[in-house]
């Protein structure tokens, strides 16, 4: 009976949703085509992908009770962006990733509006940070992080304006890490 | 007074959004018309652009926005149509194509020459040639709104004005790739 | 000669009117949609009293759907919590690198 009623109500949706032309939009300034990595979740004990567009930020918002001062902060995070992409793996061991399981996505990282605003390398550890904002008409865009260490490899795509101070503000709840205070 | 369109579009005046059609049509039809060299082509692929503007108005944040977005969706989708239909890129020189401003102060035989010419570049080359020219873009913006590196578009600028200097200077025809 | 060609290509690349015929189709196409959707409303309202049903089944399906839209809801908070998670680890990251790079041998020998 159910499943019946379900069915129904989705044939209406689509009855209703044909008769509206479907447009598809162009990606905004500032999201990458990120790499889809699929091969890689097999050999990671953990593995991270999530594709939040506006739609769902939005969606995400109604879910965040403005009472609570907690998701009030994340609310403000995330008000204006367009887009919040990360894909994540972790493995049992070092670099079992190929090396070049990003070249597609560094090279996006060197069109149009994006620029380096730190890389840094750490030798000893094995582990390097890239960090990188997409920026149109001196407005941010985008940001992009890619992180790569020996048994875990990151990718974060943010779409839209974030505000780091908001994000810092953050710290200590959910579970996200205290950052320290800005020099 | 642009901003104020655009925020009468997205809060759904048909008005504001009719003055913001009437505002850019010139410049999406142009562009789609020296990319397709066929007006009826260009004209679906303009409306196309502003159907799709009307989509997605709610997420332009400011007129400066509006215009990188339109200049950006109207030239890819014109890319994308010309190489998913590999069309041909010689053009008819009849004046009747309207691919020229008719108050133009250039020599109008000049004027069907030059189109004639632009109209052999390969598709990119010649996206990048009218938003210089036409857009009066400089190679940043133009880069930005292609999404490839600055220096693609230096060295298809330097190529494109190379080979348009040489060809009207009658020395040698332009290549049909329009690449060097 | 350059100024020349520059000035002969603005000339010749000046926009082009599409005509105000255009305006109006645009705005046609696009008020086309919503008097669509009116005209099935009106036609809606002559249908048969046996149908009726259908749209207390409607109603029931309606609350289905929104109970799987707050699923939904809920996931789509919980991811957004968990992106800011892992993007404010790899600040924290990317911090940590460039302060051991930066302090003198002696206060990463003592283990700080």
């Amino acid at each position: 009976m159910r499943e019946a009623v379900g069915k129904l109500v989705g044939i209406l949706l689509v009855l209703s949703l044909a008769s509206l032309p479907v447009l598809a939009a162009a990606p905004p300034l500032g999201q990458l085509a990120l790499p889809s990595l699929e091969s890689l979740e097999p050999q990671a004990k953990v593995s991270v992908s999530i594709s939040l567009d506006a739609s769902l930020l939005a969606v995400a918002a109604q879910f965040l009770d403005s009472g609570q001062p907690e998701d009030r902060a994340v609310k403000d995070v995330i008000a204006g962006l367009q887009g919040v992409y990360v894909r994540s793996f972790t493995f049992d061991h070092a670099f079992v990733y190929p090396a070049n399981a990003i070249d597609s996505l560094r090279k996006q990282l060197h069109t149009a509006c994006w620029q380096s605003i730190m890389s840094v390398r750490k030798g000893k550890e094995d582990s390097t940070v890239d960090i990188f904002i997409c920026q149109l008409q001196q407005k941010a865009r985008g940001l992009a992080i890619i992180a790569v260490e020996p048994r875990e490899l990151t990718i974060v795509n943010i779409v839209g304006a974030i505000d780091l101070d908001k994000l810092h503000r953050l710290e200590g709840h959910f579970g996200i890490p205290r950052l320290p205070e800005a020099k | 007074m642009p901003d104020e369109l655009l925020a009468a579009a997205r809060a759904g005046e048909s008005d504001g959004f009719a003055a913001l059609v009437r505002l850019h049509q010139a410049r999406v039809f142009s562009i789609a018309l020296r990319m397709l060299t066929d007006r009826a082509l260009a004209e679906d692929l303009a409306q196309e652009v502003f159907l799709q503007l009307h989509h997605s108005i709610r997420s332009l944040d400011s007129h400066q926005h509006l215009v990188f977005w339109l200049r950006q969706v109207t030239t890819r989708r014109a890319i994308d149509r010309l190489r998913r239909e590999h069309r041909s890129e010689t053009i008819s020189l009849d004046e009747s194509l309207g691919l020229v401003a008719a108050e133009s102060d250039a020599d109008p035989l000049l004027r069907q020459h030059l189109q004639s010419l632009i109209g052999k570049l390969a598709p990119m080359p010649r996206a990048i040639l009218l938003l210089r020219y036409q857009e009066d873009l400089d190679p940043l913006d133009i880069a930005q709104t292609l999404a490839v590196p600055v220096n693609t578009v230096k060295s298809h600028l330097k190529r494109s004005l190379a080979a348009l200097r040489t060809q009207l200077s009658g020395l040698a025809p332009i290549d049909e790739s329009g690449e060097a | 000669m350059n100024e020349d060609l520059d000035k002969q290509l603005r000339q010749a690349l000046r926009p082009v009117d599409p005509g105000e015929d255009f305006t109006a189709r645009v705005l046609a196409q696009i008020s086309a949609k919503p008097r669509s959707l009116r005209t099935h409303w009106r036609r809606a309202a002559w249908i048969p009293a046996a149908l009726a049903a259908s749209v207390l089944l409607v109603v029931a399906g309606v609350y289905e759907w929104q109970q799987r839209q707050k699923e939904a809801g809920l996931a789509a908070r919980a991811q957004v919590v968990e992106a800011l998670r892992v993007t404010s680890q790899k600040l924290d990251l990317a911090y940590r690198l460039i302060n051991t790079s930066s302090r003198p041998p002696s206060d990463r020998d003592s283990g700080a």
